[in-house]
């Protein structure tokens, strides 16, 4: 039993990034039907990004951590806002009439282009964020010792997730990325500017994605270059899992990949766990195609 | 007026072979490295070491009253390209090649050289099949991972653990080695509480560490590289769990402290060869006085000085046997090579082209994030 919840606090933790990443890949899915391979390698900018700003600015030695972490946060996820409206721009709005396949295409040239630059920037050596910048004590619950920054983390990615919610259901921007999603032409001639809510839904999804991979590597210590595929294919995986396209699908989805992984890991086989997840993820697709929650961007409230 | 330039021109173009022709004079060795790609750290460091023991060759005099020239060609660590510099190497008089670093893009290569006739000296391949080929030409400095697996095992039962936990990363070489320690510890009375592997290029291991803590092993070994042992220490000590870790070689390196955070790093063991820095033989005081003259630094990784050590029994058989024949150079190598002092102590090949004794040392992180030589 102690075992049983250990694995959950462990596959929740990691499913709560794969969740914040996988709300990227099926908001540009709901509105453009466009699957942005290169957004594993925003996830991985935001890492990269962090560290600079991190030791640059020493703002956790003027403000404290908490307001540091926080403040640093905020710029890394404006930061790569501002990278994804630039990629929407340059490798995607030219070709969005042209045929799907020249998308894709764009995508993964996108991909490997980010995946060059940073390793020409950062080099290929694995870089190490600051040991002692959170603090390492634990709490029991249950007989299990969590640590409290994985809570907080969880809890950080959750008030993310909440907040994207409540952006698309109850503000007006929101309304306007859904009417969108449900039909581009229709949305047109409602006076949507659809060119601007692409624009946005560019500049939410990489924002989480860069978050995540902040987070990532303050909780883990390690980043290099090569980590957005890894967690791009598993977010993908969680995004299609609950229903690509759908938000709260999304994060159902990356958290159950998270559970699912942990759990697999333990009773049945540690080297077959990304096996035993894609094997999820194919039965889900036999006999439920659209994924759990289905394929759209909630339209109900 | 043109035409005379076009004349000496292409006058000039037909004398360059004669030119390089008169280089030929000069024994060439060849140097196939991971120049380029995921290993490129490695082999501009073997290309250091070999140039700098060249130089310091032919500042000497040479060898048989020769210079020697160094004809470094790059196996971007994938088989295919090491197949291609392998073809190409072949074709450029070199009369021995030193390289490469890993196991699968050696065995790529392998063959062409047999067929050219060219001895092959490895320096970082320590698959074992490479020499159970029977390959005569075929020799390799880095030791094998069957002597890897027994020096872990003895290890282990030395230090009196009765439940191992194994875990490796399902590479050839972590795989390789997970086994050899399991059979051999298979016939001790240590019991193995837990065999398997984990997914390389994660970030997140806790789900392992929980599954591993719940065996309860006295002791584990993690035989992948040093990234994922860094992050598997760096979160077993957040866990709060005090297990002591033992890795392979592949962990010998010092991005595994900084990754792992010195205080979670501490008192981890790996097996490496020795690192010269802990060799104290004039052979390695000199090299490492030399080596940190000209490139103000010292060696990281061991793998790189191996590739110096295949220069130097190259040199030595070249020598020793008077003559720069692949047939004369392989048999010395074989037979007449003994006690030979290289960089990482003593050579000597046995019949299929192994290093003979014991290479291995047990290293010891300390608090400052040091390794440390275990005596």
């Amino acid at each position: 039993m102690q075992l049983f919840l250990e694995q959950l606090t462990n596959g929740l933790a990691v499913g709560g990034i794969y969740a914040l990443i996988a709300l990227g890949y099926t908001m540009v899915y709901g509105v453009l039907k466009l699957i942005n391979f290169a957004h594993g390698d925003l996830f991985t900018i935001g890492a990269f990004l962090g560290l600079t700003l991190l030791l640059s600015l020493g703002l956790t030695d003027h403000i404290g951590p908490v307001a540091g972490i926080i403040v640093l946060a905020l710029m890394v996820m404006g930061l790569v806002a501002v990278i994804g409206a630039l990629l929407e721009r340059t490798a995607y709005r030219p070709l969005r009439t042209s045929p799907r396949l020249s998308a894709v295409v764009s995508a993964l040239g996108a991909s490997i282009f980010f995946q060059n630059a940073i390793m020409l920037i950062y080099g290929a050596r694995f870089r190490v964020y600051p040991h002692d910048l959170l603090p390492t004590t634990s709490i029991s619950l249950f007989g299990v010792d969590i640590p409290v920054m994985r809570i907080v983390l969880f809890a950080a990615s959750l008030v993310m997730m909440a907040g994207l919610y409540y952006f698309v259901q109850r503000t007006k921007t929101g309304t306007a990325i859904r009417a969108a999603a449900i039909d581009q032409g229709a949305a047109k001639l409602m006076g949507i500017d659809v060119n601007r809510v692409i624009m946005y839904v560019f500049l939410i999804g990489p924002a989480l994605g860069g978050a995540a991979g902040m987070m990532v590597g303050l909780y883990y210590g390690q980043i290099n270059f090569t980590m957005g595929w890894v967690y791009g294919l598993k977010a993908f995986t969680a995004a299609i899992l609950g229903g690509i396209g759908n938000i709260p699908g999304a994060m159902l989805g990356g958290l159950l990949l998270g559970v699912i992984e942990a759990m697999g890991a333990t009773y049945i086989s540690l080297a077959w766990k990304d096996a035993i997840s894609f094997m999820v993820l194919i039965l889900i697709l036999i006999f439920r195609p659209t994924g759990i929650l289905g394929e759209r961007v909630a339209d109900k409230v | 007026m043109k035409k005379r330039l076009l004349l000496t021109v292409l006058a000039g173009l037909l004398a360059l072979p004669l030119l390089i022709g008169q280089a030929h004079a000069q024994i060439r060795i060849g140097l196939m490295a991971p120049l380029t790609g995921s290993w490129a750290s490695e082999g501009q460091a073997m290309k250091q070491i070999v140039d700098l023991l060249a130089e310091e060759l032919n500042n000497a005099g040479g060898v048989l009253g020769q210079k020697v020239e160094i004809v470094a060609e790059d196996d971007a660590g994938d088989p295919r390209t090491a197949a291609l510099a392998a073809q190409r190497l072949s074709t450029r008089g070199i009369v021995a090649v030193i390289g490469t670093y890993g196991s699968s893009i050696t065995e790529a290569s392998q063959n062409i050289y047999d067929e050219n006739k060219i001895v092959q000296v490895a320096t970082g391949s320590t698959a074992i099949r490479l020499s159970e080929k029977g390959l005569r030409y075929f020799f390799r400095t880095s030791p094998r991972d069957d002597e890897q697996g027994l020096v872990a095992a003895t290890t282990l039962k030395d230090m009196g653990f009765g439940k191992v936990a194994i875990l490796h990363d399902n590479t050839t070489y972590a795989k390789g080695l997970a086994d050899e320690a399991q059979a051999l510890l298979k016939d001790s009375d240590v019991e193995i509480v837990f065999f398997d592997a984990l997914t390389p290029g994660e970030r997140d291991y806790s789900a392992i560490l929980s599954q591993l803590r719940a065996r309860a092993p006295e002791v584990v070994l993690f035989t992948g590289y040093f990234p994922e042992a860094g992050l598997l220490l760096r979160q077993k000590k957040g866990m709060g769990w005090d297990v002591p870790f033992i890795g392979g070689d592949a962990t010998n390196n010092p991005d595994l402290v900084s990754i792992a955070g010195k205080e979670a790093a501490e008192s981890f063991m790996f097996l490496s060869p020795p690192v010269p820095q802990d060799l104290d033989s004039p052979e390695a005081t000199s090299f490492m006085a030399a080596y940190r003259a000209k490139y103000n630094d010292d060696p990281a990784s061991v793998w790189a000085v191996l590739a110096g050590d295949a220069f130097n029994v190259i040199v030595a058989a070249i020598k020793g046997s008077g003559s720069t024949e692949p047939d004369k150079i392989a048999e010395y190598l074989r037979t007449g090579l003994t006690d030979f002092e290289g960089l990482t102590g003593t050579i000597a090949f046995d019949d299929k082209g192994d290093r003979v004794g014991e290479l291995y040392r047990v290293y010891k992180v300390d608090g400052e994030g040091r390794f440390i030589l275990q005596p």
